[in-house]
């Protein structure tokens, strides 16, 4: 029997606004204006949105959309608390509201002053989810995700022989995926030598491994699929998701296995879910906070085993017209980084076949994840209804 | 016109929880203190009130070995806080302890090119305010 969730909900509306570095424009200013984006472009008017799902902490709050969209009659607010998983983890949520009708059309949102405001070790203070790290950890010299995340990508590196050659992989070809879409903040070409040369962060990443300190907003609507059906765009219904949290969720330090993410539980989940496999799959939006990360996730989503994150990026295989395109809109290496929400408008933008020069042909079904604060995992799979 | 140079940034202090209290207590004093469960005896760190394994909210703090082994470790070359830009770049050893916990805490005394999983390292302590004191890693000798 197919499950209660599978096809119930539909990405009905995204926006964005421009991605930049510096802005004078408030986090909360930048969510609404991405937000009057999505619902726009959902065929729906402001009023018509009665569940909301900010980003926490340091995004707006129900008030504030209530306040400023003048919302009538808001049935559920949530706030998912997951770092760089929350926003795949809100479709989640957001879907079992509107198939269920606690609410019929649900927003999320993120506005980020990464680059204008508070660099990301000061925004991680206000993160409950960082109390371990701040207390055990940051006193002795390491706190920033760079520094958490680089003890695991060494360790990947040291059993199985991954290589700065395929993190290069990752960061160029995200570079040329960002070069296509136009809105984003690295629009210069990027070579494997730049890489290489690029100043050391936190071994064994680089500048270039690391995601961008950006300003920006975005955001998405989340319908139900009979009701979206009707909307202006075409029909892209959510066939899959899930999230997953990984042992020792707050300390990536004690977990048993460094290399262990909640997306491990996740993807069993989401696949199961949308009846679907790796196989299936013609376009993926990989969450890349680091290249890495990348990596390792490709072989939890089943692309590769274990170990050969590295080998499957190499000869084109994830860029447009390789087997497995990634990253398509530049990522949050490359085009900006506000949580990964991009990459959810990213995928909706493929699969309604708007991707412009960066389209994947033909692109039925598409896959996008996100994983945040110490190893928190969400994964939705996506499909152009017929 | 003052002359005087910038205040140099403060080291990020750890503010010890009343379940962690006994672990910065031990750091002081010279001894790396565990919580273990005192219905089933399994050790948990970082300290918290339940056992994950049989639920029991009592437990007791016993000292443990300062031997261990490198599970893996990263270079931090750029001062994500500026207290330790003198510092970098400085090695952080995530290692692998007897009593079967993790530490992450600064390798001293040994070059990047030379470090491996697996290599013998030994806890130390350094007092660093008058109430705390940190570990660090030295080559087991």
């Amino acid at each position: 029997m197919a499950h209660a969730l599978r096809e119930k909900a539909a990405i009905s509306g995204i926006g964005e606004t421009a991605y930049t570095r510096g802005t004078t424009k408030s986090g909360l200013a930048l969510q609404l204006e991405a937000s009057l984006k999505a619902i726009e472009d959902a065929g729906l008017k402001p009023g018509d949105i009665d569940g909301v799902v900010p980003y926490f902490p340091g995004g707006g709050i129900a008030e504030d959309f209530i306040a400023n969209l003048g919302l009538p009659d808001l049935t559920l607010s949530l706030f998912v608390p997951m770092g760089g998983a929350t926003c795949v983890a809100a479709i989640q949520s957001a879907a079992m509201a509107v198939a269920t009708g606690v609410a019929k059309n649900v927003l999320i949102s993120v506005g980020r002053t990464g680059y204008s405001g508070a660099r990301v070790s000061a925004r991680l203070q206000q993160f409950p989810q960082f109390a371990l790290a701040a207390e055990f950890e940051a006193p002795i010299g390491m706190f920033a995700p760079a520094q958490l995340y680089a003890q695991g990508a060494r360790r990947h590196m040291e059993l199985y022989g991954t290589t700065p050659r395929h993190f290069a992989e990752v960061a160029v070809t995200t570079r040329q995926h960002a070069i296509l879409n136009g809105n984003v903040v690295m629009n210069k070409p990027l070579t494997v030598e730049e890489h290489h040369a690029s100043r050391m962060i936190s071994d064994p990443f680089r500048l270039f491994d690391c995601s961008l300190e950006s300003d920006g907003g975005a955001a998405v609507v989340v319908s139900a699929a009979d009701r979206a059906r009707d909307l202006k765009k075409p029909l892209v219904t959510i066939m899959g998701v899930a999230e997953g949290h990984p042992e020792s969720p707050a300390s990536i330090a004690q977990r048993p296995d460094l290399l262990d993410f909640g997306l491990t539980k996740a993807a069993k989940r989401g696949y199961d879910m949308a009846g679907l496999g790796p196989k299936d799959i013609d376009v993926a939006e990989i969450y890349d906070c680091f290249t890495f990360t990348v990596l390792r996730q490709l072989e939890i989503l089943g692309f590769c085993k274990t170990g050969e994150g590295g080998p499957f990026v190499m000869d084109g295989r994830i860029g447009l017209g390789g087997d497995l395109p990634i990253n398509t809109h530049g990522g949050l290496l490359s085009q900006s980084h506000v949580v990964g929400l991009n990459h959810v408008i990213e995928l909706t933008r493929q699969l309604r076949r708007e991707a412009g020069k960066a389209q994947v042909k033909d692109a039925e079904v598409g896959l996008v994840t996100g994983y945040g604060d110490m190893g928190d995992g969400s994964l939705a799979i996506l499909r152009r209804a017929a | 016109m003052s002359t005087a140079a910038p205040a140099a940034p403060e080291r990020p202090l750890p503010t010890p929880t009343r379940d962690s209290q006994p672990y910065w207590d031990g750091m002081r004093e010279g001894r790396f203190m565990l919580q273990h469960c005192a219905a089933c005896g399994k050790v948990r760190h970082y300290p918290r009130p339940v056992c994950p394994h049989c639920h029991s909210m009592e437990s007791r703090w016993e000292a443990a070995p300062l031997g261990g082994k490198v599970h893996t470790w990263t270079v931090c070359h750029h001062p994500f806080n500026f207290f330790f830009k003198q510092a970098a770049p400085y090695i952080v050893a995530l290692v692998e302890m007897e009593a079967g916990v993790r530490v992450n805490a600064p390798l001293r005394g040994v070059a990047e090119k030379d470090l491996k999983i697996g290599a013998k390292v030994r806890l130390a302590f350094e007092p660093v305010t008058k109430d705390v004191t940190l570990p660090y890693f030295v080559v087991a000798g």
